[in-house]
């Protein structure tokens, strides 16, 4: 076990590029997957397109798609780094599940919600912000959760394409010592130590706003 | 006669092929309770929807206090009104719900208080106090921190009440308060809406309580297959209804009282 406590301090940096990408993909993942959501409602014709899309997604792995845009993008002359090319795939591929969650939680108030507020004179912004926005979110977290766990593990096929986090460094670190138990498994202990701390995050928030 | 606080004029309103409310035309006065009553299907309620477009009406028009609801005429076109303007008009008209329909999510003085803070710009001293005195008149002091689902059927619906008398609305609507009611909390709702009723509050209630329409609408009016088939004063509609489907609806009703009374 004396390799992986030596090598810990560099699968930590590689941990750190881990949550790096998933935050950089799952804050406009989770923002875009809300738009969508929104946007459908009021204009239907949007719907068969974002369902188009999500078909998509929902039918290509993520790898295939990483790899896609990895020879597609310098084509097409958008040289964009490694990085910001796997956050954007990551971000476009998630949004399109999140905003199916949201959906499901707007889609899960009655309509007499939205009718007590209107009635009231409340504009469809605040009504959104304060009477719906908040229920249906509380209904959608536990799902948008399990997508943020999904996307978190998803960041580590980001390391086919050579950028690299934690998943890339553990591999580095076996190529090296010739030791892929212990790595692989702290590594495993360290993307699980992720996943688990944004569960508690999160339900923290529940009972705060519940 | 001075301008009605509420005007209706040849509503008509079809979902799909069905004509539900087939040219409604109704006046009511300041101050006035007006009770609508009819078999089911008969378009109260969808009438009463119209008021606030809630539901869209095809042909007619609805003014509250002299200003268009919905749609503004402009030369022979019906123009919709945008979203915002229909906010602004719908603070005016307060409407309680037969399933309560408060927000789950807050607290009885938030659901009191929201809409006075955002819409009527009330500062949230002013907001609070507004709701604690209506929470006061409705009996519910000591509930103001309480969710919904802590209170029972007849206190939601005294909460939804006060909530939209915290707009101070130029009307209240009534649809159906108290059918999801058990008997005993049926009382103390009718007793809240009796009271709005004495202090003047022009009110338009449907409902199938006969005797809370004997006893507080200034007016009856019976409707039955999206019209008006009669209207009068309570003691004329039901001591003496003119026509005979509305004898024939308020029979066993009249009857029943005939009993008791008699």
């Amino acid at each position: 076990m004396s390799v992986a406590l030596e090598n810990l301090p560099y699968l930590l940096r590689g941990a750190g590029m881990t949550v790096l990408l998933s935050v950089a993909a799952a804050v406009p993942a989770t923002l875009a997957g809300l738009c969508m959501a929104l946007a459908r409602r009021r204009t239907p014709w949007l719907g068969s397109l974002l369902d188009g899309w999500l078909f998509l997604m929902r039918g290509i792995p993520l790898i295939v798609l990483l790899v896609f845009v990895y020879f597609l993008l310098p084509r097409t002359g958008l040289d964009l780094p490694p990085f910001w090319g796997v956050t954007l795939v990551l971000a476009a591929y998630y949004a399109a599940f999140m905003s199916e969650v949201f959906r499901a939680g707007f889609d899960a108030l009655p309509n007499a919600q939205w009718e007590a507020g209107r009635s009231l004179g409340l504009s469809e912004p605040l009504l959104l912000f304060h009477v719906i926005g908040p229920q249906a979110l509380r209904v959608a977290l536990p799902a948008h959760l399990n997508l943020c766990a999904s996307l978190i593990k998803g960041t580590s096929l980001a390391s086919v394409i050579g950028l690299w986090e934690l998943t890339l460094a553990s591999l580095e670190v076996v190529e090296r010592t010739l030791a892929p138990f212990p790595i692989f498994l702290s590594a495993a202990g360290i993307y699980f130590t992720i996943c688990f701390a944004l569960d508690r995050l999160a339900r923290r928030l529940e009972v705060a706003n519940g | 006669m001075a301008e009605p606080m509420l005007r209706l004029d040849s509503i008509e309103k079809r979902f799909g092929e069905v004509d539900i409310l087939r040219g409604v035309s109704l006046d009511v006065q300041r101050g006035e309770a007006v009770v609508l009553i009819g078999p089911s299907g008969s378009g109260k309620t969808t009438l009463l929807r119209c008021i606030n477009m809630l539901e869209d009406y095809h042909a007619g028009s609805v003014s509250l206090d002299g200003a268009p609801v919905g749609y503004r005429l402009e030369g022979r076109e019906r123009i919709r009104m945008r979203d915002s303007e229909l906010a602004a008009v719908r603070a005016d008209i307060g409407i309680v719900f037969q399933s309560y329909n408060l927000f789950p999510h807050m607290t009885v003085l938030a659901n009191i208080m929201l809409a006075p803070m955002k819409v009527r710009k009330l500062s949230r001293d002013e907001a609070e106090a507004r709701a604690r005195d209506l929470l006061l008149l409705m009996g519910l002091a000591d509930k103001a921190d309480l969710h919904p689902a802590q209170l029972s059927g007849g206190q939601q619906q005294r909460v939804a009440i006060a909530r939209a008398l915290a707009m101070r609305p130029k009307i209240m609507l009534f649809d159906e308060v108290t059918s999801a009611l058990d008997p005993e909390r049926v009382a103390e709702v009718l007793t809240a809406m009796r009271q709005l009723a004495s202090e003047g509050m022009t009110m338009v209630v449907v409902t199938h309580e006969m005797a809370f329409a004997r006893d507080v609408a200034d007016r009856v009016v019976f409707m039955e297959g999206g019209l008006i088939v009669e209207q009068g004063p309570p003691q004329q509609l039901f001591g003496n209804p003119a026509a005979e489907r509305t004898r024939q609806f308020l029979g066993r009703f009249m009857n029943a009282e005939g009993r008791t009374c008699g």
